[in-house]
């Protein structure tokens, strides 16, 4: 399985050149399309509606509008639960109207939206070729260094939760174990790692955030750079190469989208100046600029000429 | 008779043993409620400002938590009077 994530700034052709690239290679291989993009696209491109569901185009191509929304909320509605299966001793009646308010907090959408690529890589294994169409640069680059920032946070707070659990092993060893006042106390704590709640819980994150991370930087995972022949898309796409660079995602492909001939001079500077940015050996493609678009027949919009898989089989013999 | 000073004799033994446990297990005792104010407060810093990891590390820990919420809010009704906190650490009785 390969996964590849399309990036470039906004109204470039991320969605256009996932969806073309998606349509030629389930010609030959099982191709799942996701867009995380929350203004979506997909299914106006293949002019179907995909709200909520993943729909079957054809035999070999599967699409999805991923719905944020849904998820904060289904991510926030199982915490709750937990919640209320720890504190089984309170009330927790219509906790879930004061959580609520926790889906505007910052980090809950990329947080989502990372649960939702994660959960797509795990359930998903029999297709050939993920592709993720992703938001405009910020927010993507953002749930990206999700999972690294996360594993710092998760291995700082382990390490002062060690040495809490450790100062409570000592303090039982000279007290003895819960005195005839802690018995009553409702709260058990605990000394021992394995049966500290806290504890297991960082350690099961961390063991899911190494595992999605190196999954990320695998040699089975990519990302596809689209970008136009102009100064801002070259600008932003610069930005995103060093976010990237950052945190050692692998690029794979520079997609140059909308070249026509009057833009030829333009098309050729900020290609170079682009390339001159990543590491040798990541291919380029152009795009041509289509003049005339269809109103009526959608199948114009991912049917391009261009070959758009021809870079999409990665070379470091990854295959699985 | 005998067997009653010998009693006295071991419970005051006994009781010397205890406090001089209680004094060091104090010590360690304060550490710690340190440590879960550190942890309280790293995971749920955003309330107050502090910068804080990603919300849904918060959320997914918050479930587990109580203890270290109680630990805060005591630190936090504590804060104006740091300088008894201090002479109760030092064992200065007055």
């Amino acid at each position: 399985m390969r996964i590849l994530f399309y990036t470039g700034k906004g109204g470039v052709g991320k969605s256009t050149m996932a969806a073309a690239a998606a349509w030629q290679l389930s010609q030959r291989h099982r191709v799942l399309i996701v867009s995380l993009d929350p203004a979506h696209n997909l299914g106006d491109l293949f002019g179907v509606d995909l709200r909520g569901k993943r729909k079957r185009f054809r035999d070999n191509l599967y699409l999805e509008e991923v719905d944020l929304k849904k998820l904060a909320r289904a991510y926030l509605k199982r915490e709750v639960t937990v919640l209320s299966e720890t504190y089984h001793y309170l009330q927790v009646l219509n906790l879930d109207s004061y959580f609520s308010v926790l889906q505007y907090s910052p980090g809950i959408e990329e947080y989502a939206l990372l649960t939702s690529i994660e959960k797509t890589i795990r359930e998903d294994s029999r297709f050939d070729y993920i592709l993720f169409d992703t938001p405009p640069t910020g927010l993507t680059l953002r749930f990206l260094a999700l999972p690294q920032v996360t594993l710092t946070w998760i291995e700082r707070l382990t390490a002062i939760r060690r040495q809490i659990l450790k100062k409570r092993h000592t303090i039982q060893k000279i007290r003895g174990t819960a005195d005839a006042e802690g018995k009553h106390k409702e709260i058990v704590l605990q000394y021992r790692e394995d049966d500290d709640d806290i504890l297991k819980r960082l350690k099961s994150l961390h063991a899911d955030y190494v595992a999605l991370n190196g999954i990320l930087q695998g040699p089975r995972c990519g990302v596809v750079l689209v970008f136009n022949p102009d100064l801002l898309s070259l600008r932003e796409s610069e930005r995103l190469v060093e976010g990237l660079g950052e945190l050692k995602l692998p690029l794979r492909l520079l997609i140059q989208n909308k070249v026509a001939a009057d833009n030829g001079a333009t098309a050729d500077r900020t290609a170079r100046v682009l390339r001159g940015k990543v590491a040798p050996g990541v291919p380029l493609q152009r795009v041509a600029l289509r003049q005339s678009l269809p109103e009526e027949d959608t199948a114009g919009l991912f049917s391009l000429p261009e070959d758009l898989t021809e870079h999409l089989a990665f070379t470091d013999g990854a295959d699985v | 008779m005998r067997s009653s000073f010998l009693r006295y004799c071991r419970d005051i033994a006994n009781g010397l043993g205890t406090a001089q446990r209680e004094r060091l297990a104090a010590l360690t005792c304060i550490e710690e409620r340190e440590l879960e104010n550190i942890f309280g407060l790293l995971l749920l810093g955003s309330f107050v400002g502090i910068p804080a990891p990603p919300t849904f590390l918060a959320v997914e820990l918050l479930p587990f938590m109580e203890k270290e919420l109680r630990v805060l809010h005591q630190r936090a009704e504590d804060a104006p009077d740091m300088l008894a906190e201090m002479m109760g650490i030092l064992g200065v009785d007055g």
